[in-house]
């Protein structure tokens, strides 16, 4: 059983790489809101017309959740955000991928197409091993380096 | 409300980023519409037009513009259009070249026909869009796509 030393520097680093994905997730996004509801609407999960909302939400939110989990912001909630987070993301990309829907559909796009290449097995793991980080940092036990709210 | 409870801190979370992301795409100048809007179906179909016009058709609409011999491209992946589409479509993979190939044949004002595999796909809308900022005027997206068209027996390519 690890230390509870260790395990605070454990979820530090935790917080700190799934910090730093989350934002870089949420820039390119920020950017490019139209491109965005393109790829979300390709996943025909969102009835039509809802995934502009989301194109303009969800990455504000990944950018707020991912700066709350470097700085040590509302720690639970952004953890329990993160989480949920991973648990759509699987969900969506494994029922792209079994339904074998034409995801790249957005044939001649190329930002559509390269997001359309990216869905494979390796999203799905990289998204279980994020929910795994979140999920220690909801469990961390010790709370320190946290700003708000204080202990 | 104790902000150390959890659940109270995800509502402040989403609660404040929704605030914050509707009022950054209200201000920024290619902020895009909170529902996506769907495309105004045809009342009629005009060879010619006098304004640039990107509208939805139903499958009648869609038989008398192929019986005019209106071309209809096919957005689908060119594996999809392999295994059937509609008799005469084309299916150009590359924008430049699609362009070019219409714009060669019949100019930018005549009407062309943009369809994917059904109601449920975007890439006939996107692909029509795209054409519309190349400078066509009078794109026409077949909603029912290869679907509505096979299911109801009309003429079929290999």
């Amino acid at each position: 059983m690890i230390n509870l030393q260790k395990r605070s520097i454990l979820v530090l680093f935790s917080r700190l790489i799934l910090g730093a994905v989350l934002i870089a997730a949420s820039i390119d996004k920020i950017l490019h809101p139209e491109a965005f509801a393109e790829v979300i609407g390709n996943y025909n999960v969102l009835p039509f017309g809802l995934e502009n909302i989301v194109a303009i939400t969800l990455p504000i939110l990944e950018l707020f959740i991912g700066c709350c989990l470097i700085f040590g912001i509302m720690l639970d909630g952004s953890a329990i955000i993160t989480a949920g987070m991973m648990c759509v993301f699987i969900i969506a990309l494994s029922q792209a991928m079994i339904r074998g829907i034409d995801i790249n559909c957005g044939c001649f796009k190329v930002s559509v197409d390269n997001a359309g290449g990216n869905i494979g097995y390796r999203r799905i793991i990289e998204d279980i091993l994020f929910l795994g980080l979140s999920l220690l940092i909801l469990n961390r036990g010790e709370r320190k380096w946290e700003l708000y709210p204080k202990t | 409300m104790n902000v150390r409870l959890p659940l109270v801190q995800v509502f402040f979370l989403v609660f404040f980023s929704s605030v914050f992301s509707l009022f950054v795409n209200g201000i920024r100048t290619d902020g895009i519409p909170l529902l996506a809007k769907e495309l105004d179906v045809a009342d009629n179909i005009k060879i010619s037009v006098d304004e640039p016009q990107l509208l939805a058709i139903t499958l009648e609409q869609a038989l008398d513009l192929y019986n005019n011999g209106t071309v209809f491209i096919d957005a689908r992946e060119p594996e999809y259009f392999t295994d059937g589409h509609i008799m005469g479509a084309w299916n150009v993979p590359f924008l430049f070249e699609l362009t070019f190939k219409l714009d060669s044949l019949q100019g930018k004002e005549s009407p062309v026909v943009v369809y994917c595999s059904g109601d449920e796909c975007g890439s006939s809308e996107d692909l029509a869009y795209e054409l519309q900022g190349e400078g066509f005027s009078n794109l026409y997206v077949f909603k029912g796509g290869w679907d509505e068209w096979s299911e109801n027996g009309h003429p079929i390519g290999p």
